[in-house]
């Protein structure tokens, strides 16, 4: 979390569900905890509205007119849209409830549902976000700095991190040596590594 | 006997019981060798109309008991023919009793069939109502809760957001009368008012219902036209009901115009004689209904409203099929939908 970037944001809950009563009591709840919710009739508005890039999670309706909740939490993972999913239903049957949690669900509760049992879910839905956003936030930071070196630079950084030693790496590139040390100075610098052993990690997390 | 037959039934047994002596008298003072006892056999195809099972079998007994001591008493003639004559009656009475017993098991295990299908899809319809209802009261049960878990917690809040907690009782308020108004609403669905049928003009009807909704109709810009034939026989229904029908189909065409820009919004409400009966449609150039939703729109809780119970249209069905009509969506040529549903006509 002590990162630069948009992780940072305020956590926000998207809660879609049909029925008005239940949309408003769950953001009157989440607002009661200091949880930002925002709320949608059906998964079309949701989709048509803006998304930040605050740690979020779904509260999601199964039953709903047009698409169900189940129908659309199988879109957004085929659309690798990676958010996690917390079920609300009227009419849950344990069928339902472990498809849901197979499709990779954090939690299937059944209406009425007990208040910590949400608040719950919805934690744990939040970190796992953050934890994912922040994952792919420094992967996208590590891209970069990859992408700013020269090719002849990334040719040096994948020679380094097999272990060659700068003489060997001079002989297999035909440069000299001279040339490898400060390429390699240069990776080290723009990948922000603070060791061989960092640039190997970092490395590692590219190829991942 | 009384155990056996309807006490009404009485007269016309004792013509039955008449004729059976005529018969006997015939056979047993006459010398014709006991001729007349096959007409036993329509003694007992007559007696089988007013009769049970076990009393015509009594009775097929009686018959054959009058035939033999006929036979016995008959003076003079032909003992040979008598006994034939005999035998050939005894057969007939037996033969014609057996088939009528037989018949009117068959019937009766068909009418007993017949109950016990009705009696299953009653059984299976509310089955489905009640899961519904299930479904249908969870949601404001729900939000109730829910409501009520935030409002605790707005108390708890340094110094407690009063504001806050108000807003969340009146949500339970209005929820509360809200799943209480699905209960009522499903326990008329569910034991079925009672029609009270009679005859009406059915145009005044529908124009008394068309007035109450032309305020809201106004408000949000819809052109209305109203196409009622002129002379139509009169209609045979609750008039209050069909009424009901009404209204509901328009306040539907209301709610599927306002999806669409106010140009747009036009409903039809159009009255007709057709095969002897009364046909209304209430036409609207809405939003229209989607081909996959055709099958399920008159089921109950089937909705695409929001807000909606998707009650509306399953009570259309059982108020316009309580009193002997039909009810159907179309598409129209155009955009929007069509209803319409049929009730009997005088004539």
């Amino acid at each position: 979390m002590h990162e630069k970037g948009t992780s940072r944001q305020e956590p926000v809950v998207y809660v879609i569900d049909d029925d008005v009563s239940v949309r408003e009591s769950i953001q009157d709840l989440l607002a009661s905890v200091g949880l930002r919710a925002k709320a949608f009739e059906s998964t079309q508005q949701f989709c048509s509205s803006h998304l930040d890039n605050s740690p979020a999670c779904l509260v999601l309706d199964v039953r709903m007119p047009g698409q169900s909740g189940m129908e659309f939490h199988r879109q957004l993972i085929d659309q690798g849209i990676n958010l996690p999913v917390v079920f609300i239903t009227g009419h849950g049957d344990i069928a339902m409830g472990i498809q849901a949690m197979k499709n990779g669900a954090i939690e299937f509760l059944t209406k009425p549902f007990r208040d910590q049992d949400l608040l719950d879910a919805i934690q744990r839905a939040i970190a796992i976000d953050s934890e994912n956003k922040r994952k792919a936030e420094s992967l996208e930071k590590i891209k970069n700095h990859w992408n700013a070196l020269s090719a002849g630079e990334q040719d040096v950084a994948r020679l380094v991190v097999e272990g060659l030693l700068n003489k060997q790496i001079a002989a297999r590139l035909g440069l000299s040596e001279i040339t490898v040390k400060v390429r390699r100075a240069n990776v080290m610098r723009k990948m922000q590594a603070k060791s061989l052993v960092d640039l190997v990690r970092l490395m590692d997390r590219l190829d991942e | 006997m009384q155990m056996l037959v309807n006490k009404q039934k009485v007269p016309r047994l004792i013509v039955v019981f008449l004729i059976m002596a005529g018969i006997f008298a015939f056979d047993t003072l006459t010398q014709y060798e006991v001729a007349a006892a096959v007409f036993y056999s329509g003694v007992i195809l007559l007696a089988s109309r007013y009769l049970e099972q076990k009393g015509l079998i009594w009775l097929a007994v009686a018959c054959v008991t009058l035939t033999v001591v006929s036979f016995a008493l008959t003076p003079t003639g032909h003992r040979d023919t008598g006994l034939i004559n005999m035998m050939i009656s005894i057969a007939a009475i037996a033969i014609t009793t057996g088939l009528i017993v037989r018949m009117e098991s068959a019937l009766s295990a068909a009418q007993q069939a017949k109950d016990r299908l009705l009696r299953y899809a009653r059984v299976k319809s509310l089955e489905g109502l009640a899961s519904s209802i299930a479904h249908e009261v969870s949601q404001p049960m729900a939000a109730i809760m829910t409501s009520a878990n935030a409002g605790k917690r707005w108390l708890t809040h340094v110094p407690p957001n009063l504001e806050r907690v108000e807003t969340s009782l009146e949500r339970i308020l209005s929820d509360a009368s809200r799943a209480s108004a699905i209960i009522d609403r499903m326990r008329s669905l569910a034991t079925g008012e009672v029609t009270k049928k009679s005859e009406f003009d059915f145009n005044q009807a529908v124009l008394e219902i068309i007035n109450t909704s032309k305020p809201q109709m106004q408000k949000n810009n819809i052109v209305l036209v109203t196409d009622l034939q002129l002379d139509l026989p009169k209609a045979v229904a609750d008039r209050i009901q069909i009424q009901q029908v009404v209204g509901n189909l328009i306040l539907n065409a209301i709610d599927a115009v306002n999806k669409v820009p106010a140009h747009r919004r036009n409903i039809r409400v159009s009255s007709e004689k057709r095969d002897g009966r009364i046909l209304l449609s209430v036409q609207d150039s809405g939003v229209g209904i989607k081909a996959e939703d055709f099958p399920h729109l008159f089921e109950p809780f089937w909705t695409d409203k929001p807000e909606g119970l998707g009650i509306g249209l399953s009570i259309c069905r059982s108020i316009v099929e309580n009193n002997g009509g039909q009810i159907w969506a179309e598409h129209p040529g155009r955009k929007g939908a069509v209803f319409r549903f049929t009730v009997p006509a005088c004539e």
